[in-house]
Formats: structure tokens, C-alpha cells, sequence
């Protein structure tokens, strides 16, 4: 295989090849290259083999506070002979203008061979003795200047070590650094010979996200899917709903707790004008009376409510058809008075499916479970007894959930009772099975939170792997 | 739903026999019982609101010893004859504020802290059922040994004084109304009747104050040997609902139970059991078996219930506790339960009928793949939203609200009216993701009318730093064409929400279906928004589907 560079690595190379052990830092600055570019460059080359990187201590030298003020006053030998420039000056004179740095700059200057002392009268005269040049230790001064230089990089280390004696002149500080340098096969990269219209095809490229439904819907369009596969159509109702429909026409009595506004959402200020035709008003009236033995009152039964369940629909479509043989669902929103949580939401979504036929049996209700479970990938299920208040008899489908390594409860299902479909003039048994979506999704997306389906956030929306 | 505890030590001893632990654990479920929480000393269950007397293990162990076949049949409630009749009398003056009393005698029975705690959880399930939250019936149980009959049932003022349970000191029914909670929370059940409800003893000892508090001379504890029992309501039928699933708890408890005489009527008349026909072909064509009338009256027996042939059907005896039976098709289940669910083999019915989607559902997902193809990610929010994101936040007229009563969370007591606020939630809440954002959403939204209607909308907003009116008009009129080759006009408009000067009414053929425009930069500021934002919102119903 033919070896393929980036231009960042290209760079990096030929950088490296001039001056091993650079920090990240040293190479974008050579460069011109960002320090992001140059630390995916080097990630790539440490992938190929080409680079490697060695944690290090380095050391760097700078100015301190009075080689700072050198740069520009220089040192005191230097403003010593500035000040005897012209004519000699007594020393008091030069103490005056240096101060206590005055011992420092004759003997400095002395050493340098720049100067003569004469002893006069009251006080010893100091006088210019040739032409004083740039120093070691000046020229020094001038190439840190404001920078830190790598120790390595001094050369005059005499002239470094003569500052190092003075207080504040000099600053070497010692930091651990990761330094790159090539390896042995890198140092024998021709890069001329690198194919230059080639790219790395191994880099990262940038992240882009794909536009795409909402992964709730994702899963409510697969049971969508599965229930037409099971050759079951689509119905579709209100989510407002008067009392009647939601509640009477299922045989759940009007005082019973489900009713209550601690669960239940009534519209402020709502009633149903015309909602069930006279004759459906008095036979579910009959029913109640002789089921739960209670005066039924239309009026609660006008109360606009979110409809609880989808059930409303369904009864809703029996009692309109009469069907003497069905298979539909409905699908869609349902609500609940509660208080939000980690598994409750106020609006959720819910299915629910029924068969309608002439020798239909619980056995069969069980059957359609199987298979709907089977085609959605849940293919370890057993039913277990439970209640509802408007099938008997009724069973729950327990789903076997490898990943929690236990059964978990999924819907649920039944018979409509006689008390609910008489009242309607449905005769032929009505099996029922359904429950709520977000239950399936969060099994499917491995989340423990159910508000995250309604989160929004984009992080998740973007990122979270359609096929799970 | 109700949890009860089960220490598994009790409850095997309870169903007898030779059964192991662990083949109780693996029939609880059956009895519709659902495993919460399993230990090694003891499981918590949840039950069914229709089988309060699932309250109790010895309920429970009842229901075990049927299908695991240690005791079959109804369990039969043996009433004793008191040595002297023991009395309650009820008065007139309660009739119209609370007029049904009813109740029993428990006798020799043993109690621990286990049982009492049970009893008081069986008491709370009927008060919150069937009692309608004390309304309808509300039980009191009292250490008979304090008490001497014959008891009456009256009313009195609110002046009348007694020492309330779990409290030494006496004080008037008036101050146990206002300033204890149980009174608070139940005082409104007597309405606004100046008397209230009193059950006084022979030597004028207050027994409870019905539907609220017993009283303190009567506490039962773990010493209490003889039990009476009261329930009053204002229901008849509630009221003896209630009493028999006590008084046969207690009797599964070990206790001896015995009559009392309320005016001059023998209370455990009502405990008999009913009789219910059922056709074995009903029972065969529902489960789609084919159960022989032995077999079947075996599976009833196995749920504790008495049946016997009657000529080509089979008569079921059902006792009074078993409430939850209503009809034939009660019974089916039982039988179901009886033969073993797990025996229910799973069939499928022959189908020739071809399943389709709704109409709505299909237009709704082509327009979802056409948002989709113009690089809109799908937003999810609630149809209950609040009056802030709604209304407040977007400078809207609040004056059409539909509000719902008593939401327990108070971001969710408005029904919206348009999709775009909660886009525009989203955004404030993803702020620190990467732009360009495109999103929309489609769902129902809600409008005041007869009584509310109903419709589905499509709204989108794009939020990056050159959002602009004329990028979301590209994307509104690519929809409409690709979806419905649907040609829109966009006239100029003004809208709260939208900036001036920026924002276009929608018009397909002359009738305006929607708004687009660029958001107003004070409504991005109220989401704290740091993009401009342009967006739309059209109704499909009546465009796209009726």
C-alpha cells in the first residue's frame, strides 16, 4: 500500500525532519498551522507509525523583573559609562544617579576593562578608557528579549550563567512537555515522491448530522407497520372526548376513583353537546343501573376529558358499525393527571387493537399476541392473569427482556365484557389487546428516563443510532 | 395499585399442606398477583383493586391452597349464635344523613402486629373502592371486651365530645372536623348537616364517629381477643359488600364469627351466597377449548367457588365477598384461572382481511419525509403545554385558552392552539448545540368551538445566523409542491410573533391556510434564542386531508 499524507502531516514531517523533539506548540507555531490541526496530525502519524511522542521535561529560560528593565535601560555598567561619556564624574556624582546598583556597575565596568578611577580630593574621579562594545551578556539580554527560550537554545551559556548571579536577571523555569519527534521510518520519507494529489483517507472529517424523524416515531411507525401486516386497519379519533365515550360507554361507573380529577383531565368549562344518539344514552344508562346499581346521570357524562385510553375510539367505532367481523387499531395520544417522572408522563402514546369475529377465543387473542411480539423482535413472552375494568377475562403479556435479565410487563388484554357491548348491540365477542408505545421505545433505545422522548435535545435527536 | 407484603415462612404455613416456597412463588402470578419485589424472607405483591380481600395473606394463602389444589370449593362462612343477642339500634335521625349500619361479632381470635397492619390495609382498600373514599361505606373495627350492647346509632350536635383514636384527650366533634386531618379530609362527606352521625354503647360510651374517627376506648391492639365490627353508609349494598369481606377475612384469621341484630334483623342474612347459571358452550367458545362440565366445575372449585351440573349447563355458587363476579363472563375467567392460564395453549384465528393504514397517517408520513428531505429533524412535544411558552413568551392573545382543571404539573395546563411556541422551546433549550437547527413537528392542535376542534398542523423553524424570510418561503413552497403540488401566494401580514415588515399570510387558492415569516427579535430574546429565526405554521387539515 502506497503511503498517503495530509497536508498536516506533510508539514509536520518536513518541520520535524529540520528539528526533532518539538512540543505541539513549537510545531504550530514553525507552521502557521493551527495547535487543533498539529494535534490531529499527530495522532495520525502516531497511527501510521510515523511520529512518536515522548512526555519530557524541558527547560526555558526568560528575563525576571530586572532583566526586563535592562531591555530598554540597560545594564548598570552600561548607564555608567553613558554618564562619563563626555567628561570624567566624581563618584558621589555617579552614586546620586545609580544608587545602590553603583557597586555593581563599577565593578562590572572594571571588569570589562571599560573604565579608570583617579583618586581626587574629596572623592575619587571615574573616567571612560576606550570604547565600550556590546557584551556577552547584553546580546544575551537582547535574544530572550520578552520570550522564554529553551535552555537548549542558549548558546553563550557563560554570559547566561554571569546574569544567572545577578538577582532577578534571570528566570529558568522547567516544564513537562510531550515532544514529538519522527520515527526512524519517518526520517526516510521522501515527501517529494508522496503522490500530492492523493488525501488521507483515514482522517477524521468533520461531523455532520443527518435530518431524520423522531426515534419515538420510529418505533410508533414499526407497530404501526406490524399491525397492518397483521392485516388490522387504522382508526382514528378525537383526543378530546365528552365523559360518555371515554368512560360511561366502558362501563367504568361515575363515581369510580379513575374518574376523579386527581387523574383524569377535564377541559375547564367543556360539555359535550351532541356526543351518542338517544337510544346509545339510554341502553348505557341501563347498563350502569343494573351493573353497579347507582342513578346514571347524563350531565357527568357530557364532561370533556383527554381521553384516558384509546379504547374511546374503538368503542366508539363498534358502536357506530356494529362490525360482525373486524380487525382495526387505533393509535395515538393518550392522558394522564399525574405528576411527571422518570416512567410517567401526562401525554404519552397508546395502541390498541381489536378482533371481532363469530368463533373468536382468548386463544387466539394469545396467538395475536405471539405474533405481534415475534415481529417485533420479542419472541420470549408468557401471559399472566390480571384486571381491567372492561374485559373479562383478562390477561397481561409478560416480555422477557434480555439486557434487564428479567420479565417485564407489556400490554395488556382481554375481552370486552358483555356489559360494555350490549348496551351497543354487539353480540359476537370482541377481543382487545394494547398498551402504551414509550414502554416499547425506551426497551428499544435502552433509556431509563421516558422524558427524553420529549426532551428534544438535539444531542440525542442527532446522535442516537436509528437501528438499535 | 395496592401492595401487599408476604413473609413466605407465614404464608406457607397459612396454605398448608406439602407446598414449598417455591412453587408459591411460581403460582402467585396466576392469582393475578404481581411480583414487586422478591426477598428471601418475603415477597411484595401487587393486587387487584377488585380483590380487596387479596389485602391479607390470609386471603391470599386461600386463593394458593384452590390452585394448587390443597383446598377446592367455597370456603363457607359458619355464623355462631351469640349467647345474648347483641343489639344495634339505629335511630331515625340518621336516615337522612348516613342511614345504613350493619356489622359483626369476632370471637376467640389471635391477633399480631402483622394481622392488625393487614386488617387496617383491607380497611383502607374498601374505604378507597367500594366505600367510594368513605362515602358510600366506611368500616369500623372495635375491641368488643369495651363495650356493651345494645348500641345506638344516632345523631348528634357537633358539641358531643369523646376521645378520638390515638389521643387521650376528649374534644367535640365540631374541633375533630376542623382541626384533625381525618376530619378535614372527610368532613366534607356529611355535608352541611348540623347532626353527625354517633354509635353509642348501653352505658352511653361513644363508639365512632362514622365516616371519620373511631373512638379511643376501643382501640383494637395485639392483646384484643373479640372483635365487633360496624360499617355505615349510604349505601346499602356497599355497606354489606364491605362487612362480608371483613368478616370473612377474620374468619380465614381464626376467628368464631357471629350475628349482630340491627333493628331487629340478623346482619349475616346478607352473606349468602348468589348462583349464577353458566353454559359450558359459552365457556369452551371463549377460551376455544373444549372442556367436559366436570372439568369445568373443577377449574370454579379450584378458584374457591362452589359449581355443580345442572342438566346440559352448571350451577355456580358464588359468596358475597367475591363482588368483582358480576356475570357469566366472570366466571369464564375463573375458569380460566382454574384450568391454568399456562395451559392456554395460543392459537391463531384465520385471517383473509387486509390491513391498511389510515388515510391521515399516510399524507402525514410523505409530508414528514418531504421535511425530512429538506433537512428538518422531527421535534416531539406535549399537546398540553403552559400559558408561558403558549401565549407569554410568543406575545400571543390568550384570550381563546383552553385550559384543563387541576393539572398536577405546571407546565402542562394549556392546550395548544399552534405548534411553533414549543419549536421555539426546543431551541432555547438547545442552544449550545451546533446551527444551523431545523426543526418541525407535525400534530394535533386544539381551537374553541363545538365543543373543541380538533385539527392537524405542520409548523418548522430554521434558527442559524443567516435565517431569513426568503430560506423558510423556499422550504414552505418546496413542501406544498412536493408533497400536493400545491402552488401558495404569500401576502403581507402582521402577527405577534413575527417581526414586522417579515411575515406573510398563506394563501392556497384565495383561503388563508397559515403564516410564514422571520421571528420577532423580542420573542427570541423571551427564549433566549442567540439566532434569528424564521418559520411557518400551516393547518393540513382541510389542505392536505379533510
Amino acid at each position: 500500500m502506497s503511503l498517503v499524507l495530509h497536508p498536516i502531516e506533510k508539514t509536520m514531517i518536513k518541520i520535524l525532519k529540520e528539528l526533532p523533539n518539538l512540543t505541539p506548540e513549537e510545531i504550530a507555531e514553525r507552521s502557521g498551522l493551527s495547535i487543533d490541526q498539529i494535534r490531529r496530525g499527530i495522532e495520525w502519524l502516531r497511527l501510521k507509525n510515523l511520529a512518536v511522542v515522548i512526555e519530557s521535561e524541558k527547560s526555558f529560560a526568560s528575563l525576571g523583573k530586572n532583566g526586563l528593565s535592562s531591555i530598554d535601560e540597560g545594564l548598570p555598567e552600561r548607564r555608567l559609562v553613558q554618564l562619563i561619556e563626555n567628561q570624567p564624574v566624581s563618584f558621589d556624582e555617579l552614586r546620586k544617579k545609580l544608587l545602590d546598583e553603583i557597586n555593581v556597575a563599577i565593578a562590572n565596568a572594571k571588569r570589562n576593562d571599560w573604565i579608570a578611577i583617579q583618586k581626587g580630593e574629596s572623592s575619587s574621579m571615574v573616567s571612560l578608557k576606550g570604547k565600550p562594545e556590546q557584551t556577552r551578556e547584553e546580546k544575551l539580554i537582547s535574544i530572550i528579549g520578552k520570550n522564554k527560550i529553551p535552555l537548549d537554545m542558549v548558546q553563550d551559556r557563560p554570559a547566561l550563567e554571569s546574569l544567572e548571579k545577578r538577582p532577578d536577571y534571570i528566570i529558568i523555569e522547567t516544564i513537562k512537555s510531550k515532544t514529538v519527534s519522527l520515527t526512524d521510518e519517518a526520517k526516510i520519507i521522501d515527501l517529494d515522491l508522496i503522490d500530492s494529489g492523493a488525501i488521507d483517507v483515514a482522517a477524521d472529517a468533520p461531523v455532520v448530522f443527518a435530518a431524520r424523524t423522531h426515534p419515538l416515531k420510529d418505533t410508533i411507525s414499526e407497530i404501526r407497520e406490524t399491525f397492518v401486516s397483521l392485516g388490522f386497519t387504522e382508526i382514528m379519533g378525537d383526543l378530546a372526548q365528552p365523559s360518555f365515550w371515554n368512560f360511561d360507554a366502558l362501563f367504568t361507573p361515575q363515581d369510580h376513583p379513575a374518574r376523579e380529577m386527581q387523574d383524569t383531565f377535564y377541559i375547564k368549562g367543556k360539555l359535550a353537546e351532541k356526543f351518542a344518539t338517544p337510544s346509545q344514552i339510554r341502553q348505557v344508562s341501563d347498563s350502569h343501573r343494573k351493573g353497579w346499581r347507582y342513578d346514571w346521570n347524563v350531565d357527568a357524562a357530557k364532561k370533556m376529558v383527554l381521553r384516558t385510553h384509546t379504547t374511546c375510539v374503538t368503542i366508539k367505532y363498534l358502536a357506530e358499525n356494529k362490525p360482525e367481523e373486524a380487525r382495526v387499531f387505533s393509535l395515538g395520544r393518550v392522558f394522564r393527571n399525574e405528576k411527571v417522572s422518570y416512567k410517567h408522563l401526562v401525554e404519552f402514546n397508546q395502541v390498541e387493537g381489536i378482533v371481532v369475529g363469530k368463533n373468536v377465543s382468548l386463544r387466539d387473542l394469545m396467538g395475536i399476541q405471539k405474533e405481534f411480539y415475534k415481529k417485533l423482535g420479542l419472541a420470549k413472552i408468557k401471559f399472566w392473569p390480571t384486571f381491567f375494568p372492561y374485559t373479562e377475562p383478562s390477561l397481561q403479556t409478560m416480555v422477557y427482556n434480555d439486557k434487564l435479565e428479567k420479565w417485564v410487563e407489556l400490554f395488556g388484554m382481554g375481552i370486552f365484557r358483555p356489559e360494555v357491548t350490549r348496551p351497543f348491540g354487539i353480540t359476537r365477542p370482541v377481543l382487545a389487546w394494547g398498551g402504551g408505545i414509550e414502554r416499547i421505545a425506551m426497551l428499544k433505545y435502552g433509556l431509563d428516563d421516558v422524558r427524553e422522548f420529549y426532551n428534544n435535545n438535539l444531542g440525542w435527536l442527532r446522535n442516537v443510532p436509528k437501528c438499535q | 395499585m395496592p401492595v401487599v407484603t408476604l413473609y413466605l415462612d407465614r404464608l406457607q404455613r397459612l396454605v398448608g399442606g406439602k407446598t414449598n416456597k417455591g412453587k408459591i412463588l411460581q403460582v402467585l402470578p396466576f392469582l393475578g398477583l404481581d411480583i414487586e419485589e422478591e426477598q428471601k424472607d418475603f415477597v411484595r405483591v401487587e393486587y387487584s383493586p377488585n380483590r380487596p380481600d387479596y389485602a391479607t395473606d390470609v386471603g391470599i394463602a386461600s386463593g394458593l391452597q384452590g390452585l394448587l389444589g390443597v383446598k377446592k370449593g367455597q370456603v363457607k362462612m359458619s355464623i355462631k349464635k351469640e349467647k345474648k343477642k347483641f343489639l344495634i339500634k339505629s335511630d331515625s335521625s340518621v336516615k337522612k344523613i348516613r342511614p345504613y349500619i350493619s356489622g359483626v361479632i369476632a370471637r376467640n381470635g389471635k391477633l399480631d402486629d402483622e394481622s392488625i397492619r393487614q386488617l387496617i390495609a383491607l380497611q383502607e382498600d374498601l374505604h378507597f373502592g367500594i366505600g367510594r373514599r368513605r362515602k358510600k361505606a366506611s368500616i369500623g373495627i372495635h375491641d368488643l371486651d369495651s363495650i356493651s350492647s345494645p348500641l345506638r346509632y344516632t345523631a348528634v350536635s357537633k358539641d358531643h365530645e369523646f376521645v378520638p383514636l390515638a389521643s387521650t384527650q376528649s374534644i367535640t366533634v365540631k374541633e375533630i372536623l376542623e382541626k384533625t386531618s381525618t376530619g378535614q379530609e372527610y368532613s366534607h362527606i356529611l355535608g352541611d348537616s348540623p347532626r353527625v352521625p354517633i354509635i353509642l354503647d348501653a352505658k352511653n360510651h361513644t363508639i365512632s364517629f362514622p365516616p371519620i374517627i373511631n373512638s379511643a376506648l376501643t382501640t383494637v391492639s395485639s392483646g384484643t381477643k373479640n372483635i365487633l365490627v360496624e360499617v355505615t353508609g349510604i349505601d346499602k349494598n356497599a355497606v354489606d359488600d364491605s362487612l362480608s369481606v371483613v368478616a370473612t377475612t377474620l374468619q380465614n384469621m381464626g376467628f368464631a364469627i357471629s350475628d349482630v341484630v340491627i333493628d331487629a334483623k340478623n346482619s349475616s342474612d346478607v352473606f349468602k351466597a348468589r348462583t349464577i347459571l353458566i353454559d359450558p358452550v359459552l365457556v369452551n367458545q371463549i377460551l376455544g377449548l373444549d372442556l367436559s362440565i366436570p372439568k369445568i366445575c373443577d377449574s370454579l372449585k379450584k378458584c374457591r367457588l362452589d359449581a355443580v351440573p345442572r342438566g346440559k349447563k352448571i350451577l355456580c355458587s358464588i359468596p358475597r365477598f367475591r363482588f368483582d363476579i358480576l356475570g357469566e363472563m366472570d366466571l369464564v375467567e375463573e375458569i380460566a384461572l382454574g384450568h391454568g392460564i399456562e395451559n392456554l395453549k395460543p392459537s391463531l384465528p384465520p385471517s383473509i382481511s387486509v390491513g391498511e393504514k389510515n388515510n391521515v397517517t399516510k399524507k402525514l408520513d410523505q409530508i414528514t419525509s418531504v421535511m425530512i428531505g429538506l433537512g428538518f429533524t422531527e421535534a416531539l412535544n406535549s399537546s398540553l403545554t403552559s400559558k408561558q411558552i403558549l401565549y407569554d413568551y410568543t406575545k400571543r392573545d390568550s384570550s381563546e385558552i383552553i385550559e384543563v382543571a387541576e393539572s398536577k404539573s405546571l407546565e402542562h395546563t394549556v392546550l395548544r392552539d399552534s405548534i411553533l411556541p414549543g419549536l421555539l422551546e426546543n431551541l432555547s433549550k438547545n442552544i449550545h448545540e451546533s446551527y444551523p437547527q431545523k426543526l418541525f413537528e407535525t400534530g394535533v392542535v386544539f381551537t374553541r368551538g363545538h365543543p373543541i376542534d380538533e385539527t392537524i398542523a405542520i409548523s418548522c423553524v430554521s434558527a442559524h445566523k443567516d435565517a431569513n424570510f426568503t430560506e423558510i418561503k423556499s422550504v414552505l413552497q418546496s413542501l406544498l409542491k412536493t408533497d400536493s403540488n400545491i402552488v401558495c401566494k404569500t401576502n403581507s401580514f402582521a402577527h405577534p410573533s413575527f417581526a414586522s415588515g417579515r411575515t406573510a399570510e398563506i394563501l392556497v387558492g384565495g383561503k388563508p391556510v397559515g403564516i410564514v415569516g422571520e421571528i420577532d427579535s423580542q420573542v427570541i430574546d423571551n427564549f433566549k434564542i442567540r439566532v434569528p429565526v424564521s418559520g411557518f405554521e400551516i393547518k393540513l387539515s382541510g389542505l392536505i386531508f379533510d
